[in-house]
């Protein structure tokens, strides 16, 4: 196994200075090619930690059976790297998100430049993993989300990857500039994980993902078939636009939750309040409107009137999935 | 009086706000016009001439305007984005989303769906719809008209605004979630206009828009009894395919001493490129078409593929590099 560090673009800066897309290659042997970038959005950091492990497994695996990697693995953990030396969510200076400059173009812009860069660098992958983990405002269960588009091949793949959501969205609302939507119309499988919080890393997330991940590498033929993984231990329940409520806040206000992130709840069961720093009554009460799970819960406790506070999943598409 | 909202909302700790909008020249008719500006809360040059409209139509509604008629209701939102203007913040500021991004919009849903839905709703019945635009930080637009496959009646319309030019734009991703597009849905005409920069006021952009705006209420016979100015030439009508970008191939300080609005012929210097630490000049960028300069970078701090200029040519040219810049400033 031959393991690599370069770049896929260079680019100059204003004053002196250069920017560069880091990748991680680790050379096995002659079989298929996959990748997992992440940092697209420079506030989140889970995929990033998911690239660390992911690099230390293979080193390991480079001393102990380097002949297990039978594939070529690729990892890209900052796509936005100006982003995430930087604090900032969107590319910093050009104030765009990269997620919506897809496929990009060698002349454009520097967010164009980068996406263009990494369009060529994944092209022709087996399966391509892009690792977001929500925004500081809403704590995600590890999913997969899919649009109906390419549901046929991909989500055969994302019932392996030990998530606990399969989330598909409707063909109509496709977002055109995402690299998920790019990479899947020029044939490039890709897969958009979506789990923990901006700004943080949840390692108990990382180590659940992680197996998942290796499972699908050996069952694409990237890890050796005898290689020992870790079992699977979660099934996803599989979530679309008939059974997934939204909790918009009704009032503004400080929000504060009552129940865990990931738990069963009944219609009618109060999930949380809105109140106010100014006085001590509740502005708002939140309840389930359904039987379910409440698998998107809110982390960043200022509310505006419409903020999203929680996602449910009905009850009937979790039995379906049991 | 306390004029009317499009939306009314409480706040975390502030004051409950809301999106104040005027109506003028009587509330039972379908209005003839909108005008929308501020939905970026950094661009400044339309909350400024949309305020200023306002207050001239109230004058004239209010009989202070002697031999001057509005013949029909117009609605002029001079910023949508309140807490942007505010805390000078082009997004909304407290989750950082572009409202211009969010349309239709939807009244159930996040904040900024909500601003936008109610927007679009305030907007809808009127037969004209304007939404007025700065660009953005960086860069400076003649006042100009853009129009996104437009209808042959636009086309037409589009020139009583007299502006300096109308330039038609093909089609685009980032286009489709903006007010612009939305409207398209609603029947009518509909039109974006581009004046100036961002972050700032331009006296003379600001007049120029000024002086559109009247025309075209008086050219549309919404507005009677106006004597217009003489001194704006006519304007052009460049199709899609008469937008030149200029691209930079080289980072560093871009320096120019251009004026948008300028006749340039092919090989004039539109600026140039220094090393921002050596001091040597690296390029000099040169226009290789004549035509009209439409836009120019203020900024100069500059990345490799950055846009330097536009010009508007008489002969078509290449213009498949543009696409993704349009997204600049709407």
């Amino acid at each position: 196994m031959q393991i690599d560090h370069d770049s896929i673009l260079t680019l100059e800066l204003p004053y002196r200075e250069r920017l560069q897309v880091h990748r991680t290659v680790f050379q096995g042997g002659a079989g298929p090619r996959v990748a997992v970038v992440a940092g697209i959005h420079g506030d989140e950091l889970e995929g990033l930690y998911v690239c660390h492990r992911l690099a230390a497994w293979l080193e390991e695996l480079a001393l102990t059976r380097p002949d297990g990697l039978r594939g070529r693995v690729e990892l890209y953990p900052a796509l936005n790297p100006l982003g995430i030396d930087t604090l900032q969510r969107f590319v910093p200076v050009f104030d765009t998100d990269l997620n919506r400059n897809f496929p990009g173009h060698r002349e454009g812009m520097l967010p164009q430049r980068i996406t263009e860069a990494v369009m060529r660098a994944l092209a022709g992958a087996a399966l391509v993993l892009d690792i977001h983990a929500s925004n500081v405002f809403l704590r995600e269960i590890p999913q997969v989300r899919i649009n109906q588009e390419s549901a046929a091949t991909l989500v055969p793949l994302a019932r392996q990857m030990n998530i606990d959501v399969i989330w598909l969205h409707g063909a109509l609302t496709v977002l055109e500039a995402t690299i998920a939507h790019s990479l899947n119309s020029r044939g490039t499988p890709c897969l958009v994980v979506e789990m923990g919080v901006g700004m943080r890393i949840t390692p108990a997330f990382t180590d659940q993902l992680m197996t998942g991940i290796l499972h699908v590498w050996q069952a694409l033929g990237v890890l050796a078939a005898d290689l020992p993984l870790a079992e699977l231990a979660h099934q996803p329940l599989l979530a679309d636009d008939s059974n997934v409520h939204y909790l918009n806040a009704e009032t503004s206000g400080l929000f504060v939750p009552e129940v865990e992130h990931w738990t069963s709840v009944q219609r009618g069961q109060r999930l949380g309040r809105i109140v106010s720093p100014h006085e001590g009554g509740m502005l708002s009460e939140v309840r389930s409107p359904v039987d379910g799970v409440l698998f998107t819960l809110r982390e960043y406790p200022v509310v505006y009137e419409g903020s999203l506070m929680a996602r449910i999943m009905a009850v009937a598409a979790v039995e379906a999935a049991q | 009086m306390k004029p009317p909202a499009l939306l009314s909302m409480t706040a975390p700790l502030r004051e409950d706000f809301e999106i104040a909008y005027h109506d003028i020249g009587g509330a039972d008719a379908p209005p003839k016009l909108a005008l929308v500006a501020g939905i970026h809360g950094d661009e400044l040059n339309g909350v400024f001439v949309l305020s200023r409209l306002a207050h001239f139509l109230s004058g004239v509604v209010g009989g202070r305007q002697p031999g001057q008629r509005l013949n029909g209701r117009v609605i002029i939102v001079p910023a949508v984005n309140v807490l942007g203007v505010n805390t000078r913040n082009r997004r909304w500021p407290f989750d950082g989303t572009d409202i211009n991004r969010m349309f239709p919009g939807y009244n159930a849903g996040e904040t900024t769906q909500r601003i936008a839905h109610a927007v679009l709703e305030l907007t809808r019945p009127a037969h004209y719809r304007v939404d007025i635009h700065s660009s953005n930080l960086d860069f400076e637009e003649l006042p100009q008209v853009r129009l996104y496959e437009p209808h042959d009646g636009e086309r037409g319309t589009a020139r009583l605004f007299g502006l300096p030019a109308v330039i038609e734009r093909p089609m685009n991703t980032i286009f489709t979630s903006t007010l612009g597009h939305a409207w398209r849905a609603c029947g009518g005409q509909n039109f974006v206009i581009q004046a100036g920069q961002a972050g700032v006021v331009q006296p003379a952009h600001c007049d120029r828009l000024f002086r559109a705006l009247v025309a075209f209420l008086w050219r549309t016979g919404i507005l009677t009894g106006v004597a217009l100015s003489d001194e704006d030439e006519e304007g052009q009508y460049f199709g899609v395919g008469h937008t030149l970008p200029l691209i930079s191939e080289h980072a560093g300080l871009f320096i120019s001493r251009c004026d948008v609005g300028r006749w340039v012929q092919a090989g004039d210097i539109i600026g140039q490129v220094y090393d921002g630490f050596a001091g040597e000049l690296r390029h000099e960028i040169k226009t290789p078409a004549a035509g009209l300069l439409s836009g120019i970078r203020r900024q100069p701090l500059l990345y490799e593929g950055d846009l330097l200029a536009r010009i508007q040519t008489r002969q078509a040219v290449a213009e498949g590099v543009d696409t993704y810049l349009h997204g600049q400033g709407q």
